[in-house]
């Protein structure tokens, strides 16, 4: 595997790598990418690509509000103040993040 | 109108990404409200939070309004249709992948008929597929504020071809097209609140040799900005061509504050978001009741509805134009017509005075108390000649105000009109009476002057008088 193709990957998963860490995880990933080669030598000619394990289809619902926890009945949703109890940083019932921009 | 060219030199290109909000009373994988404007985080759960563990399900009617949509476009419709993870890091998508569709969209390769001046234009459709929308932060000082009722609502993506060629006939496909969505009762079309949005791809090339270097072109939140933002775009690409520049894929945003666009930061990278099959939700296969359901909801579409206004009631291009904008109003003036109005008469009410009192009271004409019965009614007691056209004004005014049948308040405001001559005759006696200098001036030649004489009888009458008696007694008594 090519070192730049690794520290692409990583980048995309938000990783960074240390000097050492793209030597040794670059043979491991090679590894890895070998064992998957095995793969592209059926012939697999003709077959549709199988996108999900299960045969089921067609799991829909209805266009219907859930009936959830709620207290402020202006909505069908989880009730706020649950929900914010998980936000690491709340204010004005806003999540709060360092600015993105 | 023939394709413009750009400083008399390059051909345009125009592609289109359009994203339509669904209407629909629930998100795209959760029963949470899909609703614009409520209290931040009101409507959100655990799915649309993007948790681990939970189990996103499609929303049948946004399923089905995508194959109508679809449809509708004239695309291929998927006989097995699945949503794929679309990866990327970005705070208003907590779960860092929205659920979308690549390989297999609802629908593929379709296409759309509008009219550009006098030209039908057909633009190609490349695909139409469901997603769900990212979630609302607003940026204040150090931090980002985070809204997520939007996260999980149901978005309906269309992309064109890059077939469209200035920025004027952008702007004319992007309003045909809102009329089309608003037909299909899909989605309401209104830019400003974002309900529905459009990015555009621009490039431009010399005459024949194809595409351009394309620029992604965004923050265009109205079918006029985005005009704008393409004529701007164009110019500016062209400027730096002639210069002998040359340009750079890239995203740039409409300033809308100063005109022009501007270049985003350009990633280092280009996207890779790594697509694979949603493995939480099995693919929809559409079975034959579900398929006729979406042919059940097709309807006639604004370009067929209008070209039929034109034909079948001899409306001209701009009259069909303002009736078809809105499918209620074509339908509330055939209904219209269909209890016996003539087409002339009920346009030039509805763009005239019934437009005005529409506009006064802010409402919609098929939510006012002018019934399309009311309407009819009104139109036939003008035309019997119960009513003059003057005092039908004021009765269209009172069923604005007072909801209540046009025959109802004649009657009870003692409207009708007068149309028994030995009556009318008396009233002139008495006007003639009243002015006999205004008299002989008329006897001596003085024409003009018989319009007092007219306003002062309509004016003893409250304007009920039938103005076509008052014309031929007064003139046999003048003479």
């Amino acid at each position: 595997m090519k070192k730049e193709e690794l520290l692409t990957t990583a980048s995309l998963a938000l990783l960074e790598l240390e000097e050492g860490e793209v030597e040794r995880l670059g043979e491991e990933v090679a590894r890895m990418l070998d064992y998957f080669e095995m793969m592209t030598k059926l012939d697999v000619d003709g077959l549709e690509p199988t996108t999900h394990a299960f045969q089921k289809t067609n799991r829909l619902r209805a266009d219907v509000l859930n009936n959830n926890n709620n207290n402020n009945n202006t909505n069908n949703s989880f009730n706020r103040p649950l929900i914010m109890e998980n936000g690491n940083d709340v204010e004005d019932d806003f999540f709060v993040i360092p600015n993105v921009l | 109108m023939g394709d413009v060219l750009v400083n008399d030199k390059y051909e345009t290109f125009v592609g289109l990404e359009i994203h339509i909000h669904l209407l629909t009373e629930s998100k795209m994988f959760c029963g949470c409200k899909a609703n614009y404007g409520d209290e931040p985080n009101t409507n959100v759960c655990p799915v649309c939070l993007g948790y681990p563990g939970v189990l996103p399900t499609v929303n049948e009617r946004a399923m089905e309004m995508g194959y109508v949509v679809a449809r509708a476009l004239n695309c291929r419709l998927s006989r097995k249709t699945y949503f794929e993870r679309k990866n990327y890091f970005y705070p208003d998508m907590p779960k860092n992948y929205q659920i979308s569709q690549f390989q297999e969209p609802v629908g593929v390769e379709g296409y759309m008929d509008f009219e550009f001046g006098d030209e039908i234009k057909r633009i190609r459709i490349h695909d139409v597929h469901l997603e769900e929308d990212a979630g609302k932060m607003i940026h204040a000082g150090d931090m980002s504020l985070q809204d997520f009722n939007r996260a999980g609502y149901p978005l309906l993506e269309i992309v064109t071809e890059p077939d469209l060629k200035s920025g004027e006939e952008t702007e004319a496909f992007l309003r045909a097209f809102r009329r089309t969505v608003r037909y299909l009762g899909v989605c309401d079309g209104n830019m400003d609140e974002g309900s529905m949005k459009c990015d555009a791809n621009i490039s431009i090339n010399l005459p024949g040799a194809g595409l351009g270097t394309k620029v992604e072109l965004k923050n265009m939140n109205s079918p006029r900005f985005v005009r704008r933002g393409l004529q701007y775009e164009a110019q500016r690409q062209a400027s730096v061509l002639d210069e002998g520049g040359k340009l750079i894929q890239e995203t740039r945003l409409w300033n809308e504050n100063r005109d022009i666009t501007e270049s985003m930061r350009t990633k280092e990278m280009a996207n890779d978001y790594r697509y694979f099959p949603e493995p939480d939700m099995p693919p929809f296969c559409p079975d034959d009741a579900f398929m006729a359901a979406v042919e059940e909801a097709q309807v006639e579409l604004p370009l067929t509805r209008k070209h039929k206004l034109m034909r079948k009631y001899s409306l001209s291009s701009e009259q069909a134009e303002f009736i078809h904008d809105e499918k209620g109003n074509a339908d509330y003036f055939e209904r219209v017509l269909a209890l016996g109005a003539e087409a002339q008469s009920v346009y030039t009410w509805l763009s005239s005075d019934v437009q005005k009192e529409l506009n006064l009271l802010n409402m919609t004409l098929t939510r006012s108390p002018l019934s399309a019965e009311r309407f009819a009614e009104l139109l036939r007691l003008m035309e019997e000649g119960q009513i003059s056209g003057k005092i039908a004004k004021q009765v269209l005014i009172d069923v604005f105000e007072e909801n209540e049948d046009p025959s109802r308040i004649v009657e009870k405001k003692g409207l009708s009109q007068i149309s028994d001559p030995a009556a009318i005759a008396r009233i002139i006696d008495k006007v003639l009476g009243e002015n006999e200098q205004v008299v002989q001036a008329v006897r001596e030649g003085e024409q003009k002057q018989k319009g007092f004489l007219v306003g002062q009888i309509m004016k003893e009458t409250g304007g009920r008088a039938a103005p076509a008696l008052v014309q031929k007694i007064l003139s046999e008594k003048l003479s």
